[in-house]
């Protein structure tokens, strides 16, 4: 298994290939200035939940200058972990009916009380129509997703993956590491 | 080889496979109504206070074994794993055993703020999962799989890659999801539940009814398939690259991994295909036009959906056991609710109980975020 | 009926994040699903809650929306008509 590229995002940095870009916002504002400078071409990006928005934009700046057309491909298997599955969401729709007297439960955050759905922005984005999954682990087991990643490519069809953590506590607290392993 | 040794159904339709298998092959079902203003046994379900009625198969949360210091979701889930390891003789304490957990999500109930009990860090997935790998005294790391309403299946198939390309030996595979005001609200917004038993692939279909269980396959890595044991072949899990909820029109990634776990494989051979079939209008479809692409519109198939509800992380455990034991005794299990075929291509709905023969089936499963997933399963190892 | 136009957009801007969306950008005749805006179902259903929070109409038939949120003025047509906020 090779790994290419990878990219770090936290609060307070974005770091592609070792390389730290110029950034100057914070917390969920930082992720903002990264599809700003550079995405940028992509409205649908508002509409996602934070954890979404962090996988989303990792996955732009990892995957920048592979194929600027996104053909589409199955051989690419977009798997993710993390710690909080999509809590930070969970309690922003729980915050839609929580309150009997002002209960409108949102569809639009609804949506995305489920962690893999990062996965599926990704897909979509990129074109991939092969395997999306997403794993929970109470912490960062390096042995264990390396296990799964290894028995991800038993499909045949899967030739690389791109992998990683991708955890979002709360709107300020994250953190992304994702990088791309080929057969 | 991948091999199924024991399996469970914990479900409000009994705590034993058998038991649900009995009741399902009657045709009956623990779908009800409940409406706000109904008096219903037991208080969980005033508790939910939701305005608007909803169909659901609930637990009657009175017969579930107390389990002090557990939530409802990890009672239900030990109580699935506990009975379906007694009928083995495999040791829990070996660290060549792998739990892998399948849930949407696990307590987020305790959200609601009415149970007390338990602090905050139940919420977080591998914790709870930690909880009940600790009351077996499983010493490797559980795994959960939180892959939207595929998860019971793509942990089923993560489960024998493991197997397959690691060192464990054994993957206790527990599906389970519990129903809460959150989830049947979300539902609700989404305008995607039925004001009546659900109805799949039927042309006065209009929604899904909503459920939960616990449901548990326990795998062994074994060198030959007994004659008389379930192999699980093959799994595949693929994208839609569409939209983030509605299925694709032209059921590309629904197509796509049905037609990888069939590939090469001798239609003859494939009894039935058990199908999501969630009673929605657009998931039948979608399911339809992928059968019809993969040139299996003559095969028999089948949705559960009507017995059970959509049991989210359950699912796709709880369906395979029945399809599996269903093959046992030569039949496909009839799709409850369905009468009228009203999808646009021409698929073989089975409405009663039916003899077919073949010694596999193939078990789909779609989900929100694009995900699909197939897997073939079959008696007695290699045709 | 204009300030009620402006008050939609300004409202369908905020609900549906359309963060690079101005007023100014939405011609009140122009489809808002397909093309124009390119909303899609998620959107549609989201629009249900919002007249039912901020007019208290409620929507029982997702599919009546096709009609009612076509463009800015069908909304506001339907809104004046049936508001009970």
């Amino acid at each position: 298994m090779n790994v290419r590229r990878w990219v770090k995002i936290t609060p307070t940095e974005a770091i592609v290939d070792g390389k730290l870009l110029d950034t100057k916002a914070t917390g969920a504002a930082l992720l903002t200035e990264l599809y700003r400078n550079y995405t940028n071409d992509y409205p649908k990006f508002f509409k996602m939940d934070e954890l979404s928005k962090l996988g989303f934009i990792a996955a732009e700046l990892l995957l920048k200058g592979e194929d600027e057309n996104h053909a589409e491909r199955e051989d690419r298997a977009v798997i993710l972990f993390n710690r909080c599955s999509s809590i930070c969401n969970d309690r922003k729709y729980q915050d839609t009916i929580s309150r009997p007297d002002d209960f409108f439960p949102s569809p639009s955050i609804f949506v995305y009380t489920l962690p893999n759905i990062v996965t599926g922005e990704i897909a979509i984005r990129h074109h991939y129509y092969g395997e999306t999954a997403f794993y929970v682990l109470d912490e960062p087991d390096e042995t264990l997703m390396r296990q799964v990643i290894a028995a991800a490519f038993a499909d045949d069809t899967t030739t690389s993956v791109l992998t990683g953590w991708v955890d979002c506590e709360t709107h300020d607290n994250f953190y992304a590491h994702i990088y791309v392993i080929d057969k | 080889m991948i091999q199924k040794i024991a399996d469970n159904i914990y479900s409000p339709l009994g705590f034993t496979t058998a038991e649900n298998y009995a009741r399902v092959k009657q045709g009956d079902s623990m779908l009800r109504k409940y409406a706000t203003d109904h008096a219903v046994s037991g208080s969980d379900v005033a508790r939910l206070d939701l305005p608007e009625p909803f169909v659901a198969s609930l637990f009657d949360w009175d017969k579930v074994e107390p389990m002090e210091g557990y939530t409802p979701f990890e009672r239900i889930v030990i109580q699935s794993v506990k009975r379906a390891a007694e009928q083995t003789d495999i040791d829990l304490h070996s660290p060549r055993v792998l739990l892998v957990v399948s849930t949407t999500k696990g307590n987020i109930d305790l959200l609601d703020g009415h149970n007390t009990n338990f602090s905050d860090d139940r919420l977080q997935l591998g914790n709870a999962a930690q909880r009940i790998a600790d009351y077996f005294g499983i010493v490797s790391r559980p795994l959960v799989v939180s892959n939207a309403c595929i998860s019971g299946l793509s942990a089923q198939i993560t489960a024998m890659r493991m197997l397959e390309t690691s060192d464990y030996e054994t993957a206790i595979v527990v599906g389970a999801d519990v129903q809460s005001r959150f989830i049947i609200s979300g539902f609700q917004s989404f305008k995607a539940l039925s004001p009546a038993e659900c109805r799949p692939f039927d042309l006065e279909r209009v929604g899904l009814n909503l459920g939960e269980a616990a449901a548990t396959i326990i795998y062994n890595k074994v060198k030959r398939v007994a004659e008389d044991s379930w192999q699980a072949v093959k799994g595949a899990v693929r994208n839609d690259a569409s939209h983030i909820s509605n299925p694709s029109k032209t059921a590309e990634g629904c197509y796509r991994s049905l037609r990888s776990v069939t590939d090469g494989v001798d239609r003859a051979d494939i009894a039935f295909i058990n199908v999501h079939g969630t009673s929605t209008l657009y998931n039948d479809e979608m399911e339809a036009v992928a059968i019809a692409r993969a040139g299996l519109q003559d095969t028999p198939i089948n949705s559960l959906k009507g017995y059970y509800g959509h049991t989210m992380g359950a699912a796709g455990v709880l369906e395979t056991i029945l399809s599996m034991h269903a093959l046992d005794e030569g039949l496909v299990l009839a799709t409850r609710g369905f009468e009228e075929l009203g999808v646009s291509r021409r698929v073989n709905v089975s409405a009663q109980n039916m003899p077919v023969s073949g010694n596999a089936f193939v078990k789909l499963l779609s989900g929100f975020g694009g995900c699909n997933a197939a897997m073939l399963f079959r008696k007695g190892g290699e045709a | 009926m204009e300030e009620l136009a402006l008050e939609l957009k300004k409202r369908i801007i905020e609900v549906l994040n359309l963060e690079d969306v101005q007023p100014e950008d939405i011609d009140n005749d122009a489809p808002l699903f397909g093309e124009g805006l390119g909303l899609d179902s998620i959107d549609a259903l989201e629009l249900i809650v919002m007249m039912e929070k901020d007019y208290g109409i409620k929507i029982k038939d997702p599919s009546a929306g096709k009609d009612i949120f076509k463009s800015i003025n069908t909304i506001a047509e339907f809104v004046t008509k049936n508001r009970t906020k």
